[in-house]
């Protein structure tokens, strides 16, 4: 049985959320070690499948990082790290503040050998249509990156989406100003060519920030700074024009006649497209599995969390990536040795 | 046994040079963590939690942040260890 190290505070909604979560996710067969107050995690008392573990610590919002992951030893989310580093735990879920989350899940699972830096992918729905989604890296471990970094983090959602997301050739783009190989910035042009040339992954090339939603690819590659303004674009856009057509159709009689008539049809997309369905963000390039859930998740995103982490750790994400930068020649050493030929 | 700056070396040489993926032999005292070894915040932290973890030593942000050459990172461990 897969069990998941869950941090069993820090959800903006309390911990009921986390109680009901668990509980969801417990129901599906997957073991689960809760990280918080015993206090708060009453409910979850005898529950099957499910043991709580006392952490005392708690990082906020406001704490840094860094600071905060390397001094407070006895923090829920530091715990269930190590927890996971030790063999106990198979993965590790959060939906506490994102920075603490990367920081600890980094510290103590560790970066994969070969890989520079860890990238944090999320999966887009693709409105149109049912099926996989498409998985966007980096948006926002990394604001400044290199050329090799972007041709890694191709490698890293390509793993991912074969291993987790069942695409059998997952199709890889990098995001850009234009499609056309030559546009970008100079480090976007690099790794396009790099891409290009680059074995054992399905690289088609440039697409553009209208192309996100499309469904024309399953890897969306691009820098940390760039993908979480676009990750943010299109929740900001989605919520403003969901809360437009809804005014629309409430401004008369007709209009409310139709929006109920489409309500049922639209039930489909506004499922896909709630960020509580696909369970939040996972760090790619580590040692082990971590989920970073939306600090604002329900009960349905903090089971669906714990599922993505335990389904990635059951699929062997891990594994498949070390196979596919190693057997690809992408990993850090290996590209060094091409950039500065003896 | 006592600690000596060779066993110490060798530590920080073994970890860099699998993390880094470069050969031992490269790396010495003098080695500069960024100009050398393209290393960055990421690679020195993970090698003083290494270091804190194996010697039981504590290094501070502020020192971490101090630290430039390998030989820096070996001294802040045996300062800390006794005699």
């Amino acid at each position: 049985m897969t069990t998941v190290a869950l941090d069993g505070r820090g959800a903006d909604r309390g911990p009921e959320v986390i109680v009901a979560g668990a509980r969801a996710a417990a129901a599906d067969g997957i073991s689960l070690r809760v990280f918080g107050d015993p206090a708060q995690l009453t409910a979850l008392d005898g529950a099957a499948g499910i043991e709580v573990v006392p952490a005392a610590g708690e990082i906020s919002n406001d704490d840094e990082p860094v600071a905060a992951v390397r001094g407070v030893a006895d923090a829920s989310i530091v715990l269930a790290a190590a927890d996971v580093a030790a063999g106990r735990s198979d993965a590790l879920a959060s939906a506490g503040p994102t920075g603490a989350t990367m920081t600890a899940a980094l510290f103590a699972l560790r970066r994969l050998h070969g890989v520079r830096r860890p990238a944090l992918a999320v999966q887009l729905a693709v409105p149109a249509r049912e099926g996989p989604p498409t998985l966007l890296l980096d948006v926002g471990a990394n604001t400044d990156v290199r050329p090799s970094d972007l041709v890694q983090f191709a490698y890293l959602g390509s793993a991912f989406s074969q291993a987790v997301l069942g695409v059998q050739r997952p199709r890889v783009v990098l995001l850009s100003v234009g499609e056309e190989s030559k546009k970008g910035t100079a480090g976007v042009v690099e790794a396009n060519r790099a891409l290009v040339e680059s074995d054992g992954i399905d690289f088609r090339g440039n697409v553009e920030g209208r192309d996100l939603l499309a469904g024309s690819a399953d890897v969306i590659v691009t820098d940390g700074f760039t993908g979480n303004v676009a990750l943010k674009t299109i929740e900001g856009t989605a919520k403003t024009v969901s809360a437009a057509i809804g005014a629309a159709a409430r401004s008369n009689p007709l209009a409310a006649a139709g929006g109920l008539l489409l309500r049922p049809a639209l039930g489909g997309v506004r499922r896909r497209m709630d960020p509580d369905t696909t369970g939040g963000a996972i760090l790619l390039g580590l040692r082990g599995v971590a989920v970073v859930g939306h600090g604002s998740s329900g009960a349905a995103g903090i089971a669906n969390a714990v599922r993505l982490a335990a389904r990635s750790a059951e699929q062997r994400a891990v594994e498949r990536t070390t196979e596919l930068l190693e057997n690809a020649g992408a990993t850090r050493s290996a590209m060094r040795d091409r950039q500065e030929p003896e | 046994m006592t600690l000596g700056r060779a066993d110490v070396m060798e530590k920080v040489r073994e970890h860099l040079a699998t993390e880094l993926e470069v050969e031992p032999q490269e790396i010495s005292e003098a080695t500069r963590f960024k100009e050398d070894l393209d290393a960055d915040s990421l690679d020195l932290y993970e090698l003083v939690m290494e270091l804190e973890d194996s010697y039981g030593v504590k290094v501070s942000e502020e020192e971490a942040s101090r630290i430039a050459t390998v030989g820096d990172a070996v001294d802040f461990v045996l300062a800390q260890i006794p005699a």
